[in-house]
């Protein structure tokens, strides 16, 4: 998963004095059946909006998250970064309230809200106390609907945006996927930056930022999901009075450029000032619609997903010649992602580069135990009851799925990586792990930055 | 609960000595015999349950010649026990559908655990072998050893934590909060197995120790499994050793300089423990001035004037006299704008009083806080174990949100005059 959020910066910089303060305790009481049992109730409105709802009673906390379907995968050549540029400007002043007021009305009712984008969606996620879905509801519409794309704000934000990037620049372990996503997708939206680049960026003005908005964000072009302590009548009511207002606009998805494979080696290595190095191989993968998704998912679990898993337990634990490694399949609307990623001494990069292709021949030739395939699906399984944990777990599984596949994906997901027999493990390893068509990036210590 | 496990719950509890339990907010609190506190709070929202075994030892139990004994000490225990390397560790966490970690900070350690709750039982084994066997093999101190000192030096790299680690040293001096949970690289490379052992036999007490269960599982059932598997511990506590007080607050100002992007603007000030009735008022204040998005810092510095990217306040909760940090990190050609836009905040909350409409939001947004990072079973048996560890009780945490409530702007404007009088900066840029 690779996008931009809003928060990014405040988030890197917690590790400081980090840890707890203190707290209240504001537990609602837990509902009879375990949500488990719970499933969400879909309804599309009149105008095209999605909404898809979720009884959920572990916390009185209600996470009302809007996805809206555009992202750096609409952009054109010269408005590269507008999809982020737009998510930073919705926080910055409607027709009704000037900058500052999200921020003060949510956090004033002790809520938290955040705002995401990636290359199919861009999201404004809130969290709040129950009482406040309302005004959490009435908020993301103002956002969404009424935003002014003052010029003032335009030019403070865009040296937000810059200063961003150099944070994102300064981190390597998500420079090197930036990068990677680049050599992986290249031509393709998917391989483009998130954050624009500076001509693009500088060039943004009032005029294309509302238009973006009036094109993109129409009601049949998000889905919004509220997940908390609330029956779906109640929710279906406050959003008909926000978001049911506004009238259908017959928008049309526009056509996105043909993916190009990967044919042969694509290979980059760029000094930076660390002295510890990284290396990114990728390649890639279904979208989340192929059921070779489900196969695969398993195989970057089995090589490199968990901490007993291959990679793991011999490149890093075993032979010691990396310090962290690991592996992930990332499905997206129309294409993937699978990659490993690793920090490592510079010395070794070449050895572990031809490491980690040993250990998917092997998993080629051979497949995977019928341990590592139960342990697998036991992963798999966990991370999903982990996720339905909180309200903002299930309201974040439910819209990215929604953005990238189907609901159905989400809710049968565990069930169907069950039916994954361990031949059909071995051959999408084979399938889409090519150990001689893959692009590989590679940071080394250097003097150059 | 069905008929049979309270039959099987019943039996074990016959066999053992009777433990003392209260229960209140849906929280069981029980003393074992030997001393060893457990709570339990039952959560069946999602099939998961979390541990958290905390002890009283971390850098506050710690000397400038031993730095990160603890933290090593941590990674040690869920790498080697009588009955499992640290391989099968991690695959048997992995097949609970778990995860198993242990790590030091600077008022407690913890091994943190969670798991699917069908393997309730077979995880709370786990952390009782990791916590009551571990073997501390040679050559794996080595190796864990080697592997913490590059961490160390990769800090080095970071902007941030080297703004951080100067910063610490600087407020703290010979005071042991001075160093970051990970050591020093002087102390760390030299730290061998037998002092880990004796380090191991002081701490691992169970009038040391609390053990808080949070998931989707019977009080009536685990207890007794705990009972079953801890109480076994030769009862004792061992008192925590005195350390030598912070140096006064003196301000100072100091430049380095590390490759990268972005440079960091620290300023700072020693600031009270968390029972010291000050503590709510200054949460409260660090809310106000960078708590969230609407803070001053974020709505003034970044969004109104552009300084920053990333900008914030903290100040944690401490056993003992703690520090309030502001924090700032933009790039290198602002810092002449930005270094003196900080101070001219932190000067501002002193001489003004905020609104009350202003201190309102501020308040909200410190509950607020507790209420989201609670939102998980780990985190809340994170929180029960802390504040039992600190002394206070988990019951800390209603007293708290009530001083919370009743913090006003006069308050927050005598805390600032307290305690951000003088402060020390710390800057981080490149050349």
């Amino acid at each position: 998963m690779i996008g931009s959020s809003r928060r990014l910066g405040v988030v890197a910089a917690l590790a400081l004095f980090v840890s707890g303060c203190a707290a209240a305790a504001q537990t609602a009481p837990p509902a009879a059946e375990s949500s488990e049992s719970a499933v969400p109730v879909v309804q599309v409105l009149p105008n095209g909006l999605t909404l898809i709802m979720q009884d959920h009673r572990a916390a009185d906390i209600v996470a009302a998250y809007l996805w809206v379907a555009t992202g750096v995968r609409y952009e054109t050549p010269d408005g590269l970064g507008y999809a982020h540029f737009q998510e930073h400007m919705l926080f910055k002043g409607t027709d009704k309230f000037g900058p500052g007021y999200i921020d003060r009305t949510v956090e004033g009712q002790g809520g938290r809200s955040n705002a995401f984008t990636s290359f199919d969606y861009t999201t404004f996620q809130i969290l709040v106390p129950s009482d406040g879905t309302r005004t959490a509801l009435g908020l993301l519409d103002d956002m969404a609907f009424r935003s002014t794309f003052d010029p003032k704000e335009i030019d403070a934000e865009r040296q937000v945006i810059f200063e961003e990037a150099s944070i994102e620049t300064d981190n390597p372990k998500s420079a090197v996927l930036r990068q990677l996503y680049g050599l992986v997708f290249s031509g393709h939206p998917y391989g483009r930056p998130v954050l624009g680049t500076p001509e693009t960026m500088n060039a943004a003005n009032q005029a294309k930022l509302k238009g973006f908005n009036s094109q993109y964000y129409t009601p049949e072009n998000m889905v919004l999901v509220v997940v908390g302590p609330l029956g779906a009548k109640a929710v279906r009511a406050m959003v008909d009075e926000a978001f049911g207002r506004h009238p259908k606009t017959g928008y049309v998805p526009p056509p996105v450029p043909p993916l190009a494979p990967i044919k042969g080696m694509v290979r980059k290595t760029v000094e930076r000032p660390e002295q510890q190095a990284h290396l990114a191989l990728g390649w890639q993968a279904p979208s989340l619609s192929n059921p070779d998704s489900f196969a695969l998912d398993l195989v970057a679990t089995i090589l490199g997903g968990s901490e007993s898993a291959r990679l793991q337990k011999n490149l890093r634990d075993g032979e010691r010649i990396v310090s962290g490694i690991n592996m992930s399949n990332s499905s997206m609307k129309l294409s993937g992602i699978v990659y490993v990623q690793a920090q490592l001494e510079a010395g070794d990069v070449a050895k572990v580069e031809q490491r980690i292709l040993d250990e998917i021949t092997r998993l080629q030739q051979e497949g995977p135990t019928e341990e590592e395939r139960q342990l697998a699906v036991t992963k798999a399984e966990s991370e999903h009851a982990f996720a339905y944990e909180t309200t903002d777990g299930v309201a974040s599984a439910y819209g990215l799925v929604q953005l990238s596949g189907t609901l159905d994906d989400e809710l049968r997901y565990v069930e169907r990586l069950r039916g994954v027999t361990r031949e059909q493990i071995r051959d999408a390893a084979r399938k889409y792990l090519p150990v001689t068509d893959y692009a590989r990036i590679a940071f080394v210590p250097g003097k150059a930055k | 609960m069905t008929r049979r496990s309270f039959a099987l719950t019943a039996a074990l509890i016959l066999l053992a000595p009777v433990a003392a339990s209260a229960q209140s907010g849906g929280v069981t609190r029980t003393r074992l015999p030997n001393g060893l506190t457990v709570l339990v709070r039952e959560n069946p929202a999602a099939p998961v349950v979390a541990y958290s075994l905390m002890v009283k030892m971390g850098t506050r139990t710690e000397t400038p010649d031993i730095a990160g004994i603890s933290n090593l000490l941590q990674q040690m225990l869920v790498r080697g026990t009588e009955k499992l390397n640290g391989e099968q560790i991690a695959e048997a966490a992995d097949r609970m559908g778990g995860s198993i970690d242990a790590y030091g900070d600077a008022d407690y350690s913890e091994i943190t655990a969670t798991a699917l709750s069908r393997n309730w039982q077979e995880m709370l084994e786990l952390v009782g072998d990791c916590a009551l066997r571990p073997t501390l093999p040679d050559g794996t101190v080595q190796t864990v050893r080697d592997f913490l000192v590059r961490q160390i030096r990769n800090r080095g790299d970071k902007p941030f934590d080297v703004a951080s680690d100067k910063m610490r040293a600087a407020l703290f001096g010979s005071n042991p909060y001075a160093w970051d949970p990970l050591g020093r690289r002087e102390s760390v490379e030299r730290l061998a197995r037998e002092a880990l052992v004796a380090y191991y036999r002081r701490y691992y007490v169970p009038g040391q120790m609390v053990l808080a269960v949070v998931g989707d599982v019977r009080t009536a059932e685990v207890i007794p499994q705990i009972q079953r598997i801890f109480g076994a511990m030769p009862a004792g506590t061992v008192a925590s050793p005195a350390v030598p007080a912070p140096p006064a607050m003196a301000a100072t100002r100091e430049v380095a300089v590390v490759a990268g992007a972005q440079a960091q603007i620290l300023m700072a000030a020693l600031a009270p423990a968390l029972t010291h009735p000050d503590h709510p008022p200054l949460k409260v204040l660090t809310a106000l001035l960078g708590g969230g998005m609407a803070s001053r810092f974020f709505s003034e510095l970044r969004d109104q004037q552009a300084l920053a990217y990333t900008t914030l306040a903290q100040y944690q909760a401490r056993v003992d006299t703690s520090a309030f940090v502001s924090i700032l990190g933009t790039a290198p050609e602002n810092v002449p704008r930005a270094a003196p836009a900080l101070t001219q905040q932190l000067e501002r909350i002193r001489t003004q009083q905020a609104s009350a409409e202003e201190v309102a939001v501020a308040r909200a947004y410190v509950l607020g806080s507790q209420a989201m990072d609670r939102r998980t079973n780990a985190r809340q048996a994170w929180y029960l174990a802390f504040y039992e560890v600190a002394g206070v009780g988990y019951e800390f945490l209603d007293r708290y949100a009530a001083d919370v409530k009743k913090v006003t702007p006069a308050d927050v404007q005598r805390v600032a005059q307290k305690y951000l009088d003088v402060l020390r900066t710390v800057i981080v840029q490149p050349k």
